[in-house]
C-alpha cells in the first residue's frame, strides 16, 4: 500500500513532465498537421544547451528560461526550413514523418558529438522532502508539479482567452476559413511552433531534471509516452493532452509498484496500440 | 587486411538483402513499415537460439529459451521462417483503414516496445547483455578462424543477396507485382477493381519480413553475437535512407541504397581511427550525416538515385519522358481531347452471361450517415439489365454515395443490395468487382506510376501471375495467359484509337486520356453492371458525346450501367430509365421526357 | 421579421474583374472573363457544372492563382492578393463546403468572423449579425458541426456578415440542401444579407431560383461568359434556357410555372 501511494507521487512528476511536452507535441499536429517526431530530439538538445548553460554556474531554474528560448526557436527554424517547404510541394504525411526521424537523427546525434556520448547532470538542489505517510516528494520535485500546472493553466488561458489562442483554434479547425476571417494564418503557424517550441524546451529540461541524468537519446523512450499520451487524448485536442498526460503517467508509475520497473512503459505502449487500432481520434477527439 | 574486405562484403550482401526486403514492402508495395528493423532481430535471434546449445551448457552464463543446437542451414531457414511469420500480427495494424502516417508511427512503437521488452526479460533472449558465442555455420568441419572461412561466408552472402535480388525481382515483374504497385498507388481504386488489399499488404509484409529475417540470421551467423543494441529503431531509419537514397521501387537502386548507406557509414568507416578523446565522435557524426542524407534527398531527389523505370510492355514508339513527379501534372489542354474517341470501334461484349431476370442489381432500403447526417436516406431501386441508367440530382443528393455503396467501397448503414438475386450487401469491394460489380470514381484514379497498358492490365480477373504463389512460379507459368492479356489489352486501346498513349505513364495524360484510361479499365474486367461516376465530368462536350455512345454500344451488349451525371442533355439522349435523387432519397424515376414534366423534379434540380 | 427590415449599415462596393485567366496548377479555367458588380447589387453567376463558377469566386477572394487579368474591389487593385488581405479590406465569402468551423459552437464561430474586430465590437457585431438572421438566436451554445444544412448555412453568412463587409462572395449556398430549405436561404438569407447594403455576388446551379432574386445574371461555360442580362432578358431567350437547363424549352416552362 505503501509502494501504492509512493508511487502516486512519481506518477504525478511523470505527469507533470509528460503534460508539458504532450500539450505542445499536439498543438504543432493540430495547427500544422505535422506528426513531428523530432519532437523528442529538440527536448534533448534544449536540455543539453540548459546542461551548457549550468556548468557555467548558473541556477537551474535560469537555465530553464534558456532552454525554452532555444526551444522556441529551433522549433521556429525547423519548421519554417524543414516542414513547411516539403508541405507546401505536397509531400504526403507519411515521407513527413521519414523526414521528421531524419531530424531525431541529426538532433541526437548531434547533440552527441558535440556533447559526448556520457550521460550528464544538471546541479542543482534538490531541497528538503517533504513526507505525508509514505507520500514524499522534494521541494524541486514540487516545484516541477507546480511549473507543469502553472503552464497547463497559461496555455488554457492563451487557447480559450487570447486572440492568438482564438486564432490558433480557428486555423486548426479550417485553415482556409480563417484566413477569410483575416486571420493571417502564417504568422498564426509561426506563432505556434514559437509557443510549442517554448513548451518543447521547458519539457526538455525538466525531462533533464526529473530524471536525475540523461544522455542524448534518453528520449527516446520518452517519445513513446508523448504519442500515448497525444493520441489517448485524441491528435490535435490540447486538453485530450492534458488528460492523457495524468493518465499515462499515473499509469505508468503506478504499475511499476506492481510489475517489474522495467515494464512500466508497456502499459503506454499497450494503450497507444489499443487506441491506435480502436479510436484513433482519441477521447476527446473529433478529427479525422 | 582480409578480415576488413570479408567482413565489408558479407555486410554488403547481409545489407544488401535486408533493403532488398524493405525495397519490396516499401519502394514497390508502399507499405510503410518503421518497425522493419524487428524482422531482422528476430532472425538473428532466432538463428542464434536454434543453433546455440541449451543455455546451461556454458555454465549457464546466458540465459535463453530454446538453444536446440541445430546444424546448419536450420538455423538460417528458422530465421526466415520466424521473419516472416512475425509479419502476420503486424498486417492487423496496417490492414485496418488508419492514416498512413499514424500506421506508420504506430509501428515504430511497437518496434521500439520490444526492444524495450526483450532488453529487460532476460529469461528470453539474456535481455539486455544479448546473445554471445553463437556458433558460426558448419563450424564442425571449416575452421572459422581461417581466411578461406571468412572468403566463403563473404561468397555466400553475396550469393544470397543475388537470389534475393532475383526473388524480389520475379515478384515485381509479375502481374502481382503489378497489382502491388497499383495498391501503392491508390489502394481505394485497386480494391474496387477486385484486388484483396488486406491480404496483398499481408503478403508485403510476411515478404519483407521473412527476407529480414534471412539477413539477420546469417548476420548473427558472421558476427556470432547480438543484443538489443544492434537493433534500436534508428537501424530502421538507416534502411529506409539506403532505399530512399537508392530510389524506391527500383530493386538495384535498393542494393546501391544497401552499398552507399548502411556499408558505407556504418561499416566501411569503422576502422576509421577514433579521434582522440572523443571515441564516439565519428559514429555520431555518421548518424547526423544520415539524417541530413534523408532530408536532402527527399527534397533535391525524392525518386532516389535509379528511379523506378517505366515498363515498356506494348513496345509503342509512345515518347515516355521519365517518371512524371506528383506535384506536376501535364498541362492538360481540354481542345486536344476533342477528337479522342473520333475512331473508336465497337467494344466486345462481356463474356459474363447474360441475366434474364428482371433486375441485375437491386437495392433496398438503403441508407448511410455521415456524422449524424443521412447522405442516402432509404433507397429502394431496382436496376434492368442491360440497360443504361442514368442518377440525377443537385450536389449532395447522395448520388455518388449510392454508387459508392453499390459498388461496395462505402459500407452501408442500413439496407440490402442484390445482385443476380444473392444478397451482396456484406460482401467487400473486392469481391462484388469479382462478381461483375464494377465502379469507376469521380475524381481521377488512375494508378499514376503504372503505364496505360499496366492499368488495363492490372484488374483483369484471373491472372495466374496475380497472387504470391504464381509470381513465384515465374512466367513460365504465367506467361502465356499475360502475353494474351496483353493483346487484350491492345486490342482494347486500339477499339478507343489510342494504342500510341501505351506505354506511357497514366499519370502523364491529359484529363480526357485519363477518363477514357479508367473507363478502359473498367471494361478489362468484364463487368456485367459497370457502375460510372460522372464519367463525362469536365471532359470536352464532343468527347463526352462519344463516350455516351459508346455506353449505349455497351448496354447492347448486354452490359448494366448506371452512371451518375450533372448534365441533363446527357441524360436525354443516352439514359433511360433516369432515377432523380434529392436530400438522400429517390424523387421520381422514369424516361426523361416524362420526368421533364414532373413539378417536383423541376422544383428540386433545376429550380429549387 | 422580413429582409427587408433589416438594418442598413453598410455601403456596397464595387468589383470589377476584367479579362481574367486563373486556373489551378498553372493550367487556366478561366478564359478570359469580365463582370462587375456594382455597389449594393446582388450579381449572379449561373453555367453547368465544370464551367468555372466556383474558380471565379475563389480567385476574386485569392484562393486561386490569377494568371492574368485584373481585379478591384472599390478603388482597390487587389490582384495577386492573400486571402486574409482580401478579407481585411470588406471582403466575405462563404464557401461552398467547409463553410463553418465545425468544432466550434455558433457563437464561437460567429466571434471568429469578428476576429479583427475589438472585443467591444465583436459583441455589438453578434447582436447586429442576430438581427439580421434572428434564427441564429437560438442556437448560439450549439456545434456547428451538428447543425442542419440550411441553419449552417445561414450560420456562414452569418460568420462572413460579422466584419460589415460591403461585398459578400457566396458559392453555391444551396448546393446540399433540399428544395424548400434552399429557397428558404435564397429568397430570404440572401436577400437579407443583401439588405444590409452590401454588394453580393452568388454562383448558383439552381439558376431560375437566383434569377429570382439578382438583379443581373452572367451565363458561364467552358471558362468563358457565354450571356448577361437581368432575369428578364435572360427569361426571355431560348438560347438561356436551352444552353444551361437543356431539352426542352416549353416542357421546362410549364412545368416550372
Amino acid at each position: 500500500m505503501s509502494l501504492f501511494v509512493a508511487s502516486l507521487g512519481f506518477g504525478l512528476l511523470t505527469a507533470a513532465v509528460l503534460a508539458l511536452a504532450a500539450v505542445g507535441f499536439t498543438l504543432q499536429f493540430a495547427v500544422t498537421n505535422v506528426l513531428n517526431l523530432a519532437y523528442s530530439g529538440v527536448m534533448i538538445v534544449c536540455a543539453y544547451i540548459a546542461y551548457a548553460v549550468n556548468a557555467a554556474g548558473v541556477t537551474i531554474w535560469v537555465c530553464a528560461l534558456v532552454g525554452i528560448a532555444a526551444g522556441a526557436l529551433i522549433s521556429l527554424v525547423l519548421n519554417n526550413f524543414v516542414y513547411r517547404p516539403f508541405q507546401r510541394r505536397g509531400t504526403p504525411p507519411v515521407s513527413i514523418v521519414i523526414v521528421s526521424l531524419g531530424m531525431t537523427l541529426i538532433f541526437e546525434f548531434g547533440t552527441q558529438a558535440i556533447a559526448g556520448p556520457t550521460n550528464v547532470s544538471y546541479s542543482m538542489s534538490q531541497g528538503a522532502t517533504l513526507q505525508a505517510g509514505s507520500f514524499q516528494l522534494t521541494v524541486a520535485q514540487i516545484a516541477l508539479i507546480a511549473i507543469s500546472i502553472v503552464m497547463m493553466g497559461v496555455m488554457h488561458l492563451l487557447i480559450r482567452y487570447t486572440r492568438l489562442g482564438k486564432a490558433m483554434r480557428a486555423t486548426a479547425a479550417n485553415r482556409d476559413l480563417a484566413r477569410n476571417c483575416g486571420i493571417r494564418t502564417d504568422r498564426v503557424v509561426m506563432s505556434t511552433w514559437l509557443i510549442t517550441g517554448a513548451l518543447c524546451g521547458l519539457a526538455g529540461v525538466v525531462f533533464g531534471m526529473n530524471s536525475g541524468t540523461f544522455g542524448a537519446t534518453s528520449t527516446d523512450i520518452f517519445l513513446v509516452l508523448i504519442l500515448a499520451a497525444v493520441f489517448l487524448g485524441g491528435p490535435g485536442e490540447p486538453y485530450g493532452a492534458m488528460l492523457g498526460a495524468l493518465v499515462i503517467g499515473m499509469a505508468t508509475e503506478v504499475s511499476a509498484a506492481f510489475i517489474a520497473a522495467d515494464y512500466k512503459y508497456v502499459v503506454a505502449f499497450v494503450i497507444l496500440i489499443g487506441m491506435l487500432t480502436v479510436r484513433p481520434t482519441g477521447l476527446l477527439g473529433a478529427r479525422a | 587486411m582480409v578480415y576488413y574486405i570479408t567482413t565489408l562484403l558479407v555486410y554488403g550482401g547481409i545489407d544488401a538483402i535486408a533493403c532488398l526486403g524493405l525495397s519490396q514492402q516499401f519502394g514497390v508495395a508502399g507499405v510503410t513499415n518503421f518497425g522493419f528493423i524487428i524482422f531482422q532481430a528476430a532472425g538473428a535471434y532466432t538463428a542464434a537460439i536454434l543453433s546455440l546449445p541449451p543455455d546451461s551448457a556454458n555454465g549457464g552464463f546466458q540465459q535463453y529459451v530454446l538453444g536446440w543446437n541445430l546444424p546448419f542451414p536450420l538455423p538460417l531457414i528458422g530465421a526466415t521462417l520466424i521473419g516472416g511469420l512475425l509479419a502476420v500480427p503486424f498486417a492487423a495494424i496496417v490492414g485496418r483503414r488508419l492514416r498512413g502516417d499514424f500506421a506508420a508511427v504506430g509501428l515504430l512503437v511497437t518496434a521500439v516496445m520490444f526492444n524495450l521488452l526483450v532488453t529487460n526479460f532476460q529469461p528470453f533472449l539474456n535481455g539486455a547483455a544479448g546473445l554471445s558465442l553463437v556458433p558460426q555455420p558448419l563450424q564442425s568441419v571449416l575452421n572459422p578462424l581461417g581466411s578461406a572461412y571468412a572468403w566463403s561466408y563473404s561468397a555466400a552472402a553475396i550469393v544470397l543477396a543475388f537470389v534475393v535480388y532475383r526473388f524480389v525481382r520475379r515478384l515485381t515483374n509479375s502481374p502481382y507485382g503489378r497489382t502491388l504497385r497499383a495498391m501503392r498507388d491508390n489502394d481505394v481504386v485497386a480494391d474496387s477493381l477486385g484486388k484483396n488489399l488486406r491480404s496483398l499488404r499481408t503478403s508485403s509484409l510476411v515478404t519483407g519480413g521473412a527476407i529480414a529475417g534471412l539477413s539477420g540470421g546469417l548476420l548473427v551467423g558472421f558476427i556470432t553475437l547480438w543484443d538489443p543494441q544492434a537493433w534500436g529503431y534508428a537501424e530502421t531509419i538507416v534502411l529506409f535512407a539506403a532505399v530512399i537514397i537508392g530510389g524506391r521501387g527500383n530493386h538495384r537502386g535498393a542494393v546501391l541504397g544497401a552499398i552507399l548507406v548502411p556499408l558505407a557509414f556504418e561499416e566501411a568507416t569503422r576502422y576509421i581511427p577514433p579521434v582522440p578523446n572523443d571515441a564516439n565522435l565519428v559514429p555520431a557524426l555518421q548518424w547526423v550525416a544520415i539524417g541530413l542524407l534523408i532530408v536532402v534527398f527527399l527534397w533535391f531527389r525524392p525518386q532516389g538515385i535509379l528511379p523506378e523505370r517505366r515498363r515498356i510492355i506494348a513496345g509503342s514508339r509512345g515518347v515516355g519522358a521519365a517518371a512524371p513527379t506528383a506535384a506536376i501534372a501535364s498541362p492538360s489542354v481540354p481542345e486536344s481531347d476533342a477528337g479522342l474517341l473520333d475512331h473508336v470501334a465497337a467494344i466486345p461484349v462481356s463474356a459474363r452471361s447474360r441475366y434474364q431476370g428482371d433486375a441485375i442489381l437491386a437495392c433496398s432500403g438503403l441508407r448511410r450517415s455521415f456524422d449524424g447526417v443521412h447522405a442516402v436516406d432509404g433507397v429502394t431501386l431496382e436496376f434492368a439489365p442491360a440497360r443504361l441508367t442514368g442518377i440525377i440530382g443537385p450536389n449532395g443528393a447522395g448520388k455518388s454515395t449510392l454508387l459508392a455503396m453499390l459498388a461496395g467501397t462505402l459500407p452501408a448503414t442500413q439496407g440490402r443490395i442484390l445482385h443476380r438475386g444473392e444478397d451482396i450487401s456484406a460482401l467487400a469491394a473486392h469481391r462484388r468487382a469479382r462478381g461483375g460489380v464494377v465502379r469507376t470514381f469521380q475524381l481521377a484514379s488512375e494508378f499514376k506510376r503504372l503505364t496505360v497498358i499496366e492499368n488495363l492490365l492490372t484488374p483483369i480477373p484471373g491472372q495466374r501471375g496475380d497472387s504470391f504463389r504464381g509470381a513465384f512460379l515465374g512466367r513460365r507459368y504465367w506467361g502465356a495467359q499475360e502475353r494474351e492479356n496483353i493483346e487484350r489489352a491492345k486490342a482494347m486501346l486500339e477499339r478507343f484509337g489510342l494504342e500510341a498513349l501505351a506505354d506511357r505513364y497514366a499519370g502523364d495524360l491529359s484529363g480526357g486520356q485519363r477518363r477514357l484510361v479508367e473507363i478502359m479499365r473498367a471494361l478489362m474486367t468484364e463487368p456485367d453492371v459497370l457502375l460510372l461516376d460522372e464519367p463525362m465530368a469536365g471532359v470536352h462536350p464532343r468527347l463526352a458525346h462519344q463516350i455516351g455512345m459508346l455506353l449505349v454500344g455497351l448496354c447492347e451488349g448486354g452490359t448494366t450501367v448506371i452512371m451518375v451525371e450533372h448534365e441533363l442533355s446527357i441524360m436525354d439522349e443516352f439514359c433511360d430509365p433516369v432515377i432523380v435523387m434529392a436530400e438522400g432519397r429517390v424523387l421520381a424515376e422514369g424516361a426523361m421526357a416524362t420526368l421533364r414534366s414532373n413539378a417536383e423534379v423541376v422544383e428540386a434540380y433545376l429550380v429549387g | 421579421m422580413s429582409a427587408e427590415q433589416a438594418p442598413r449599415t453598410v455601403d456596397g462596393v464595387e468589383l470589377a474583374v476584367s479579362e481574367l485567366i486563373a486556373g489551378y496548377g498553372g493550367s487556366p479555367v478561366l478564359h478570359g472573363v469580365s463582370i462587375i458588380v456594382k455597389p449594393g447589387e446582388i450579381v449572379s453567376i449561373v453555367g453547368p457544372n465544370g464551367s468555372g463558377k466556383s474558380t471565379l469566386l475563389k480567385s476574386v477572394v485569392g484562393i486561386v492563382e490569377v494568371l492574368s487579368g485584373t481585379i478591384r474591389v472599390g478603388e482597390r487593385d487587389v490582384t495577386g492578393w492573400a486571402s486574409e488581405e482580401v478579407a481585411r479590406i470588406g471582403v466575405g465569402y462563404v464557401p461552398q463546403v467547409d463553410d463553418v468551423f465545425a468544432p466550434l459552437t455558433v457563437r464561437e464561430n460567429l466571434e471568429m468572423g469578428g476576429y479583427l474586430l475589438r472585443a467591444r465590437e465583436v459583441a455589438a457585431n453578434v447582436d447586429r449579425v442576430l438581427g439580421v438572421f434572428p434564427q441564429l438566436a437560438r442556437m448560439l451554445t450549439r456545434r456547428a458541426g451538428k447543425l442542419s444544412g440550411g441553419e449552417r448555412k445561414m450560420l456562414a453568412m452569418g460568420r462572413a456578415l460579422m466584419l460589415a463587409p460591403a461585398l459578400v462572395v457566396l458559392d453555391e449556398p444551396t448546393a446540399n440542401l433540399a428544395p424548400a430549405i434552399a429557397r428558404a436561404v435564397l429568397q430570404e438569407h440572401v436577400r437579407q444579407l443583401a439588405a444590409t447594403g452590401a454588394s453580393v455576388l452568388v454562383v448558383e446551379q439552381r439558376a431560375k431560383a437566383v434569377l429570382e432574386i439578382s438583379d443581373r445574371t452572367y451565363v458561364l461555360t467552358g471558362g468563358q461568359l457565354r450571356m448577361e442580362g437581368t432575369p428578364a432578358e435572360l427569361a426571355a431567350s431560348n438560347e438561356f434556357v436551352e444552353s444551361f437547363l437543356g431539352g426542352s424549352v416549353e416542357g421546362l416552362r410549364a412545368a416550372g410555372a
